[in-house]
């Protein structure tokens, strides 16, 4: 029931701003590279040509005729329907009527069935979708050169960027119906599998806040001087840091944007996943005792909630409004901690910002916790809401998907084309995050957490002369130039990095089946700036492609 | 390139080396070819297989790149596309999409001139009818036989009614009565001021419909000019009368005496274009890389 990753808002103009750099350096490269070439095979002509080539671009694509485009696009349409391409989603509803027999009945555990279900018909159209259409949108171009029918479109006024926008436009409404059909599907089928349930399934809206620790002596600095930080209880991965019980240790929440019109009802939930970490065995089965502050950072005001115990591997939900309500009529009744009573739309939200502080009380036991472990429950969405978006941003993907098809049957052909999408999408999906790793930013910039010994030629030196990597190589001119030389290795990677997309980042099964809406500045604008970003550029070179490309020599 | 208004297609030097894969010279299918056509006429490419007629027309359509020399196609390069807007091209085989029938064959490529539908409709129509292929206009191309399949291509060709139309052995795979509509149809056009480009085999077709010819052979062009010119024998006096009595022939030939001539042949006296092409390949093949001029001019 929680996220393994944190869903943070997609930094657009700092994206653009990478996006700008890495274009002009391709296009300079490219630029570079071609001039280069034709200035070696045909003198001066060939720079003429270069230039041609590029007013050509600009003339052409303002040229770009839609009605064109759309009679390529249903012709292509036609042809994958023509061609009985699409019988394989009948495997789809196939899989559907058997897969509920090889499902776990999880009768004790909803939330799970849900997340079970979700997850399977998801995860099933992926991976039905994707290499279907990616297959025909790598075999479309090849296929129409080598059997010549596209010699006959050639020689009909059409530009070289129309061919390529109807081949995407054709796999990509192909897509979009197989997607909206076995869509369908899914949900009816996850609507049957849960009926008595379907109450629960549901699309959670949070508000994230952003999380600092308090050390175990209230303090927000710890000895170095460095930002407080959780216990680390042991994992090697810290995604979770651990507060101590009964200290004066504290995980702080500072929430924006909390106004009472935003909540569900007038209420105030809090919905939480925190890890317990026992260091000692007290009673098995009681679970840790915590409690929340609300603070308001504008006014001062502090009002300590009820306790809860938080129960492990579930939802925890805490409605402020309902725990705290006393008196008559269970009116809610705020107190600060001079025993005040206060109002919560007046006193604690007045401003917008809320600190939540989580304290432990259970002695010697630790509570973890993580960014995305606490959040503002707002009214929720319909689930099909969440699901609809989970299925557009696999039509994102299957964009991505077919744009590199098209792009790649522009020069390559058919089987050599289908491998190579495939080489790129697998680098995308799988080792994005080891490329991420090895180059990022941060590594780059910050001597402090650069990776030891890191460069290829300071790894070199450092092999035969024994250097562990905590020893810092001398200063000297040679090492200057072994780090320099490495400097530009890095940042050529880094480069590269970005020539590979992030596919993992369109799986939005994570929210969907954790019952949470997908949200729109972590996971689709993110998705959508990534997949123009990449498609746009890949047109253009599909273009290029096909234009220096003779047809007929093949 | 110096284009005048009247000249549709130039080419200068217009030379094609295939290529393999690694850029090596493969063969030299056209050798500096530099011809020209006349807004018009009806022009033919003559040669024997394999000597460079298709490749002219791929190049002249930007299907391929010249190794080496130009090409202007109404007054534009080979590689504009908007060129191709008054262009209609008959393929050599019918590259045209098997899963689709002909009116939906029709209707795409029209489409790709942005025709409105109702034009498009209307074009359809006609083109099948004169096509003959009414009768099977819902069937998809991969049933057609391939005098069918020529039938619907050169209606695909004509969709935009084109001002240039290049025909790539526009008669192969027809019937006898389809060839003969062929021929009638090229005169037709020329009739209509368009301009015909054409290769073919039938030499008598040729020698019918065309205002010029060139000869190709190994990718040289051979002969080149006007069929009537071509084809006439300046050794030889054509006199046609009205029908001579014996006494008035024997005169004739006493005068012809005097003058030291004498008569041959009281028949017929052009040669055939068959006579022409054979003799043309033949001299291309004892003297290789030459041009070959007819004795007459
Ligand atoms: N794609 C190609 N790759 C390599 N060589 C080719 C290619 N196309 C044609 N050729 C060669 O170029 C030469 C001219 O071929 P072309 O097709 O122009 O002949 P053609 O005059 O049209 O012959 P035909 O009367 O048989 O149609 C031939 O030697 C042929 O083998
Ligand atoms: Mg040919």
């Amino acid at each position: 029931m929680q996220l393994s990753f944190d869903p943070r808002p997609f930094d657009l103009l700092g994206g653009l701003k990478v996006w700008g750099v890495v274009c002009l350096v391709v296009v300079a490269l490219a630029w570079g590279i071609a001039g280069l070439l034709m200035f070696l095979q045909s003198g001066a002509p060939g720079l003429a040509r270069l230039i041609d080539l590029t007013t050509g671009l600009i003339r052409d694509f303002l040229q770009t005729s839609p009605r064109r485009v759309w009679a390529l696009a249903v012709h292509t349409f036609r042809e994958a329907a023509r061609k009985r391409a699409l019988w394989v989603f009948a495997v789809f509803a196939v899989l559907f009527l058997f897969a509920g027999w090889f499902m776990p009945e999880l009768k004790q555990s909803p939330d799970m069935a849900i997340r079970n279900y979700v997850s399977f018909v998801l995860r099933t159209i992926t991976w039905l979708t994707i290499p279907v259409v990616g297959l025909l949108a790598c075999w479309g171009l090849p296929e129409d050169i080598r059997l010549r029918s596209l010699h006959t479109v050639v020689t009909k006024p059409v530009r070289r960027q129309e061919i390529v926008l109807g081949r995407i436009v054709g796999f990509l409404g192909i897509g979009l119906l197989v997607l909206l059909i076995v869509g369908s599907v899914g949900y009816v089928w996850i609507v049957r599998q849960v009926p008595e349930n379907f109450g629960q399934v549901t699309a959670r809206v949070p508000i994230y806040g952003e999380l600092r620790f308090l050390t175990r002596e209230g303090k927000s600095e710890d000895e170095q001087g460095m930002e407080a930080s959780g216990v680390n209880v042991g994992d090697e991965a810290i995604f979770r840091q651990f507060v101590e019980g009964n200290t004066q240790a504290r995980a702080i929440w500072r929430f924006e944007g909390v106004d009472m019109n935003r909540l569900q009802n007038g209420q105030l939930i809090l919905e939480s996943t925190f890890q317990s970490f026992r260091t000692h065995k007290g009673k098995v089965d009681q679970e840790l005792l915590g409690q929340f502050t609300l603070v308001n950072p504008k006014n001062g005001v502090r009002v300590p909630l009820q306790t809860f115990f938080n129960r492990e591997f579930r939802r925890n939900s805490y409605n402020v409004t309902e725990r705290n309500s006393r008196g008559e009529g269970g009116k809610l009744e705020l107190k600060d901690e001079q025993g005040r009573t206060v109002d919560l739309a007046k006193d604690v939200l007045d401003g917008g910002q809320l600190d939540v502080e989580v304290a432990c009380l259970s002695p010697g036991q630790f509570m973890g916790m993580a960014r995305p472990d606490l959040f503002i429950r707002l009214p929720d969405r319909a689930f099909l809401t969440a699901y609809g978006k989970g299925l557009f941003s696999i039509f994102l993907m299957l964009t991505m998907i077919v744009v590199l098809g098209v792009m790649s049957g522009c020069f390559l052909k058919g089987p050599v084309a289908t491998m190579l999408t495939g080489f790129i999408f697998l680098v995308g999906r799988l080792s994005h995050d080891f490329l991420q790793q090895l180059t990022s930013d941060k590594l780059l910039d910050n001597p402090k957490l650069q990776m030891r010994g890191r460069g290829l030629l300071e790894s070199l030196y450092r092999l035969p002369t024994h250097l562990g990597p905590q020893i810092e190589v001398e200063d000297n001119t040679t090492q200057r130039v072994i780090k320099a030389i490495d400097n530009i290795e890095l940042n050529a990677l880094w480069g590269v990095k970005y020539l590979f997309p992030d596919f993992t980042q369109f799986d939005a099964t994570a929210f969907v089946a954790n019952s949470f809406d997908v949200p729109w500045d972590a996971a689709l604008l993110p998705n959508l700036a990534t997949t123009i970003g990449f498609c746009v550029p890949w047109i253009i070179v599909g273009y290029f492609a096909l234009k220096c490309r003779e047809l007929e020599a093949k | 390139m110096s284009t005048s208004p009247e000249n549709v297609i130039v080419t200068r030097n217009l030379t094609k080396t295939y290529r393999d894969f690694w850029g090596r010279p493969k063969v030299k299918a056209l050798n500096s070819l530099s011809i020209d056509v006349k807004r018009g006429e009806v022009f033919g490419l003559l040669g024997p297989n394999g000597s460079g007629k298709t490749t002219t027309l791929k190049l002249l359509l930007g299907l391929l790149f010249p190794t080496d020399g130009e090409v202007s196609i109404l007054g534009r390069p080979a590689t504009d596309v908007s060129k191709n807007e008054k262009i209609g091209y008959l393929p050599e085989e019918s590259y045209l999409y098997r899963f689709l029938n002909a009116e939906e064959t029709l209707d795409f490529y029209g489409r790709l001139f942005d025709m409105p539908a109702s034009v498009r409709k209307e074009r359809t129509r006609e083109l099948i009818k004169m096509v003959q292929l009414d009768h099977a206009k819902r069937r998809q191309l991969k049933e057609y036989s391939k005098g069918m399949t020529r039938r619907i291509g050169l209606a695909q060709a004509l969709i935009n009614d084109p001002e240039l139309i290049l025909l790539d052995e526009p008669t192969s795979g027809l019937d006898p009565i389809g060839s003969r509509d062929m021929k009638d149809l090229i005169i037709g056009l020329k009739e209509r001021g368009k301009t015909v480009v054409m290769c073919s085999h039938l030499l008598a077709d040729v020698q019918d419909v065309c205002d010029r010819i060139a000869i190709l052979d190994g990718g040289e062009l051979k002969v080149f000019g006007r069929v009537q010119d071509l084809l006439k024998d300046q050794g030889v006096t054509q006199i046609k009368t009205s029908k001579l009595p014996p006494e008035a022939m024997k005169e004739v030939e006493a005068v012809l005496q005097k003058h030291g001539s004498k008569v041959m042949e009281v028949d017929n006296p052009t040669a055939t274009l068959e006579e022409l092409f054979i003799k043309t390949v033949r001299e291309s093949a004892a003297r290789p890389g030459q041009r070959y001029i007819p004795p007459s001019n």
